[in-house]
């Protein structure tokens, strides 16, 4: 009896195998059918993705300390802009872009936080989106990873501890800088430490002395300002008041940065935690501010 | 419908002028000895014209104080036409809400469904709530008759902190007024940047109360009992799926307050509108009550109820949802409407209501004018 079956053409497939993909974000190569970059942990599909586009997609990264809303604010950032009716919307491309919205939106919807994004980069969630917008065309291509602020806060301290985090800096077009205006307003200063030694790092990459940190667009964002509103009245003086270092070094050191305030949470309340501590928990869910940063770095981008 | 705000605007027009009058001694709110106060406009008008009982009762009416002429020592000095004309101005502005159970739950950690295992069966008397929630011209009588000079209208515990609610030019008032009053187009739009104190001083000054949880509730949810079993509640006033016509959320993409007379579509079965959307509204009763879940806070949050234009989620803004905050918050979408228990009113309207104690300076003042 002669038995049916597919026989793997073996020879193809060590071919496709001695050819390397690159990776999008650290162009180093990578076996075509791996999940993540070998060298970074940067998602192989943005590489796939960026080839069948016709334009090469343009980088923003979100940075802050850990705590600080990156992810509230990027997940909530293409949830509101996932809606065709704003004048700017958002069309995820792949599944995989949809994860961190997905995950963050139900966490919300429920009244609780994210957890909070793990160190390890392979963990970390990638968005690549399309930006369209009403009165220009054509669309553009963004790459936005959700970084952790722990990994962030190690490369500062320690340079090439997580290089997916320099490569990914040296290439972006634009940048978040999350601080916790809630954290400000009380007088801690951890996150002014945080802002200048962001700044300080930024300002000191040399991948490409032509295109440096000086001149690119980045929107600081005072994240949490549902819980102190004169944030939102005026976050120029806000953040001179409540990070002073921060306010210094964009002053001395950048000339394209703008300040903003957002919140996502109307109010918040520490509840018991069955497994002991206490755990933050927004009330409701009132997004305020999400679009502006997002907004005027797409306009300076294009 | 009913009510007309630029009627009210209309027959109320505000007497700024009024305000150096109280220098010649005729009036003035005192706060030194919790005595009763005379309202700013009042005290300038003539003596002839305060001891006009049809005077006093009208001007009353114009600032929406019908529930306090119909207090029963106050409705008992009053002839039948004033107090026909008060009970038709409580039948244009209230709704009754009827006694009976409502089944307080709380969703935050669930899906859509409630689940029936947890909560609580609360019992609810009988009581007339706002159709409508109070409005910025509603609120504009009560600062322009130096409500936030009224001591005996505010707790007691919040009497040091009055000085600072004030809008953006220092006036007291409202967080987002200027001035004193707001623009002529947000008239009819419901007040916010008011804390729960606010709203209460508010309350009292005409004659009302702030709504219990409970009571929102089940005007909201117009529970259906079945015996033995927890009522059948709808999850929003028109019924149980969400529909962006009938409420301003998120979703309706106004992002900002609209008129109380918008989303019509939203009514309730008992004929109150607006109760989800647009504004958050302060109840009486302290947040977490229905939670078995422990929060941990400084200072007791108040509970908030209905949602607002900002809302994000539809399941946040539904009747079972319960939000919280600061009692001192005074935010851009928080707003409130008043309620009155219908045993509080006189038993001209209510039938067989019992006599009460005088509740608060402002009906002693009344009653003792009327009377005089």
């Amino acid at each position: 009896m002669a038995a049916k079956g597919v026989l793997s053409m073996d020879s193809y497939r060590l071919a496709q195998y001695s050819v390397q993909v690159p990776c999008y974000i650290c162009e180093e190569g990578n076996s075509f059918d791996a999940e993540l970059c070998r060298h970074c942990h940067a998602p192989l599909v943005l590489a796939h993705q960026a080839k069948s586009a016709k334009v090469a997609p343009r980088m923003i990264a979100a940075l802050g300390a850990s705590g600080s809303g990156k992810t509230v604010y990027l997940a909530m950032l293409t949830d509101t802009l996932s809606h065709p009716r704003q004048s700017l919307h958002v069309v995820a491309r792949g599944a995989f872009s949809i994860t961190l919205q997905q995950n963050t939106v139900g966490a919300l919807q429920h009244c609780r936080f994210p957890e909070k994004t793990p160190s390890e980069p392979d963990r970390w969630n990638w968005i690549h989106c399309q930006v369209r917008q009403k009165k220009k065309s054509p669309p553009l291509e963004l790459i936005m990873p959700d970084l952790a602020g722990e990994a962030l806060a190690e490369e500062i301290d320690h340079p090439d501890t997580f290089p997916v985090i320099r490569i990914f800096l040296a290439k972006c077009d634009g940048l978040f800088i999350m601080a916790d205006a809630a954290r400000m307003s009380e007088g801690s200063k951890d996150q002014d430490f945080f802002g200048m030694k962001l700044l300080s790092y930024l300002s000191e990459m040399k991948e490409n002395p032509k295109q440096g940190w000086h001149t690119k667009p980045i929107a600081i964002i005072l994240s949490k300002a549902d819980e102190c509103e004169s944030c939102f009245e005026d976050p120029h003086t806000f953040t001179r008041e409540h990070s002073p270092g921060v306010w210094h070094q964009c002053e001395e050191r950048f000339t394209n940065y703008k300040m903003f305030a957002t919140g996502v949470a109307g109010a918040c309340a520490y509840r018991h935690n069955p497994r002991g501590g206490r755990i933050r928990v927004p009330l409701r869910v009132e997004p305020r501010g999400i679009i502006e940063p997002f907004e005027w770095l797409i306009h300076k981008l294009t | 419908m009913s009510f007309q705000p630029w009627t009210w605007f209309a027959r109320s027009p505000r007497e700024p002028e009024s305000k150096p009058k109280e220098q010649d001694g005729s009036a003035s709110s005192n706060s030194e000895n919790n005595a009763p106060a005379i309202p700013r406009h009042l005290a300038a008008r003539s003596v002839e014209q305060l001891e006009d009982t049809e005077g006093l009762v009208g001007d009353m009416l114009c600032q929406g104080r019908y529930a306090l002429l119909m207090r029963h020592q106050i409705a008992k000095t009053l002839s039948v036409e004033l107090l026909q004309q008060a009970r038709e101005a409580l039948n244009d502005a209230m709704s009754v809400i009827p006694q009976g159970e409502v089944h307080m739950t709380h969703r935050q950690d669930k899906e859509h469904d409630v689940d029936l295992q947890e909560g609580e069966l609360e019992h609810v008397e009988a009581l007339l709530l706002d159709r409508y929630p109070v409005t910025n011209i509603d609120y504009l009588e009560f600062v322009s008759v130096g409500g936030y000079e009224q001591m005996g209208l505010w707790d007691r515990d919040v009497w040091p902190a009055v000085v600072d609610f004030v809008d953006q030019t220092g006036h007291p008032g409202p967080r987002h007024w200027s001035n004193g009053s707001f623009p002529v187009k947000l008239c009819d739009h419901p007040v916010v940047g008011v804390n729960w104190y606010e709203a209460a001083a508010y309350g009292r000054w005409a004659g009302k109360r702030l709504p219990s949880d409970a009571e929102w509730v089940k005007a909201a949810a117009w529970p259906i009992s079945v015996s033995g079993a927890i009522p059948i509640q709808r999850r929003f006033p028109w019924g149980d799926s969400f529909d962006p016509t009938r409420a301003n959320i998120w979703n309706t993409g106004f992002k900002t307050t609209v008129s109380v007379q918008q989303f019509t579509e939203g009514v309730s079965p008992g004929s109150v509108y607006g109760l989800v959307g647009n504004v958050w509204e302060w109840t009486s009763t302290n947040y977490g009550t229905w939670d078995n879940r422990r929060f941990e806070m400084s200072t007791p949050f108040k509970s908030l109820r209905g949602g607002a234009f900002d809302t994000y989620f539809e399941s946040q803004a539904d009747n079972h949802f319960q939000s919280g905050d600061v009692p001192i918050a005074r935010k851009h979408n928080i707003g409130f409407r008043c309620a009155v228990g219908l045993a509080e009113l006189s038993p001209r309207l209510t039938v067989n209501g019992e006599h009460n104690e005088l509740a608060t300076a402002e009906e002693v003042h009344v009653a003792t004018t009327i009377a005089s």
